[in-house]
């Protein structure tokens, strides 16, 4: 299965890149079994992103209220409007971004799964994550190889469903 | 850019010609990629699709289904190449690493500017072929061009905008320009005078503030001649400008001025057209850049060698001049810094122009027009569509929510966004 992971954030926003440090390590981790790209952007990029793959991986960050920093989250398309970048009012979202390459005949993956990493800071300047969400890092990178690769899987991250606050 | 001219005039640098042109087309393919964003997925689907259709098909998939797949093919193909050409002329499409105090870090490759000059006829094309989508689809429907010319979207203030030598519109460097309500030069300056022209208003209800012009003073929520208000944005740069400078976007800007009768224009939607009228522009001027043989100077840096201590840089972002003021220690650590972004600009615009548009479509008794919340929303979408970069807030949802009160201030009805 032709499969993309996809990191999406903003290294010098220290937890914003939570997504770009799990693609890199993941790089290396899948060997060939997907192809792992980043990108700052989202909305309409998301077409040219990932047209073309059967699955998708997307990793970003997120911030809920009442969650604990480092807490990942799982989530597929149903719920995918909350995320930091995919859920930017300057663009369109995944959903729309998913329908709109499907309209306009190209291959979009019908298997898409965003991991969201609850931030603790995303907006002081820096290139390093904060300790909790530094710390989640590996958990979450085993988690998405073993799910590359078919292999054992530990999960780290819970469902959407199971956030503290379903309002918020 | 903003921020990268700043940072040369913190350091009393003065740049190479070629470094100052590949920022700028650096910037033109950004500028390409934003408003077409803006135009193609957030604003045409009110225009194309309607006002009033349902959301679930106002958006892009319902301007497709209304205009073709093949917009919607060039639109995304468009947009993917101009990204390509930030990447090649800037190595990252976003926070590239390459804008350096001086300069930039690396001259443009003779391979790059081929391939990008290959893409140059297709985005020329691409800035005409929104204009012709306006012209098919929205001009040519008196019911969206009653939108466009009715009052539930006007506000008349003064008008912002950069300019170059004779005044046409211009986007990475130039003299800041502004004129009031008719049309007439009320004010212009130079990059490190913005604080003796442009103060900043604070309300206790919001993060964001409300710039206004200093020698007219803060004079409230005020339209008309005379206000302090400005707006800076599309339109507002096309009003506070004599013209465009390349001929297909010229001819595109007089077209508009015909239309509407003069200058300057008050009509708020007037800033789609004048988005796509700069869509153009950017890849007019993108061609210019390229077919400059000095664009190959590999002399893109000199190494600042003055004591850093303060610099302000003035670019026009897609939503509106965007200034950069950073006070700096004899090391370059920043001490101070002030940013008025686009969107800030228009704050007190954009608050009046909501209200506005509630008002009109908003009955005497409480009665509700059909498709209110989009209403008022366009209003608003006009000048940005997302304020959470303005005030860094992440809500993580659309925080739209229209209370409305009686005469009591009692809240007799709320519509929020499900």
């Amino acid at each position: 299965m032709k499969t993309l992971i996809l990191g999406l954030g903003n290294t010098i926003l220290r937890d914003d890149g939570i997504g770009i440090y799990a693609v890199r390590a993941l790089a290396a981790r899948v060997d060939g079994a997907a192809d792992c790209r980043e990108s700052e952007s989202a909305g309409l990029d998301l077409v040219e992103l990932l047209r073309g793959y059967e699955r998708a991986v997307i990793v970003d960050a997120i911030q809920l209220e009442g969650e604990d920093p480092g807490t990942v989250f799982r989530l597929k398309p149903d719920d995918l409007r909350i995320t930091a970048r995919l859920a930017s009012l300057h663009d369109i979202d995944l959903v729309t971004a998913l329908a709109l390459g499907r309209r306009l005949g190209f291959e979009m993956p019908e298997d898409v799964t965003v991991y969201a990493v609850q931030v603790c800071d995303a907006l002081t300047l820096g290139e390093e994550c904060t300790e909790a969400v530094a710390g989640a890092l590996p958990g979450l990178v085993d988690e998405i190889a073993a799910e590359i690769s078919g292999g054992a899987l530990a999960r780290v991250s819970r469902p959407l469903r199971e956030r503290k606050r379903r309002d918020a | 850019m903003a921020s990268g001219k700043a940072v040369d005039a913190v350091y009393k640098a003065k740049i190479p010609a070629a470094a100052s042109k590949l920022r700028e087309l650096y910037y033109m393919a950004h500028f390409m990629h934003s408003h077409a964003a803006h135009f193609y997925a957030l604003a045409a689907p009110d225009f194309v699709v309607g006002p009033d259709a349902p959301p679930a098909e106002r958006n892009i998939l319902g301007l497709i289904g209304k205009v073709g797949l093949d917009l919607g093919r060039e639109v995304i193909r468009q947009r993917e190449i101009t990204q390509l050409v930030q990447q090649m002329v800037g190595g990252r499409a976003t926070h590239p690493v390459w804008n350096l105090p001086g300069g930039v870090s690396r001259a443009l490759s003779s391979e790059n500017l081929e391939t990008i000059k290959g893409f140059v006829p297709g985005l020329v094309a691409f800035g005409e072929l929104g204009l012709k989508l306006f012209d098919d689809l929205v001009l040519a429907n008196k019911a969206y061009l009653d939108l466009i010319l009715g009052d539930g979207y006007e506000l008349v203030t003064n008008y912002m905008g950069l300019v170059d030598d004779r005044d046409r519109v211009t986007f990475y460097d130039g003299t800041v320009r502004v004129v009031d309500s008719e049309g007439v030069e009320i004010d212009r300056y130079g990059e490190s005078e913005y604080a003796e022209h442009v103060a900043e208003h604070v309300e206790p209800y919001s993060y964001l503030k409300f710039p206004y012009l200093k020698k007219l003073g803060w004079q409230g929520f005020k339209e008309g001649k005379g206000t302090s208000l400005y707006q800076a944005a599309p339109l507002a740069r096309l009003n506070a400008a004599s013209g465009m400078a390349t001929p297909k976007a010229q001819a595109a800007y007089e077209k508009m001025y015909a239309t509407f009768g003069g200058k300057p224009v008050h009509k708020l939607m007037a800033h789609h057209w004048a988005r796509l009228i700069e869509l153009l522009y950017a890849a007019e001027r993108l061609a210019e850049l390229v077919a400059d043989p000095e664009i190959l100077d590999p002399n893109v840096r000199v190494i600042p060698s003055a004591t850093p201590s303060e610099g302000v840089g003035i670019i026009e972002a897609p939503r509106g001049t965007l200034t950069h003021h950073y006070a700096t220690d004899e090391r370059g650590i920043v001490t101070k810094a002030n940013l008025i972004v686009g969107t800030t600009n228009n704050n007190a615009p954009i608050s009046m122009a909501v209200k506005k548009a509630a008002q009109k479509f908003i009955g005497a008794g409480g009665e509700v027009a059909e498709g209110l919340l989009n209403r008022v929303e366009m209003a608003f979408r006009i000048f940005d569509p997302c304020f959470s970069c303005a005030t860094h807030s992440l809500p993580g949802h659309m925080p739209l929510i229209i209370e409305l009160k009686n005469g009591a201030g009692e809240t007799i009805r709320t519509i929020s966004r499900s």
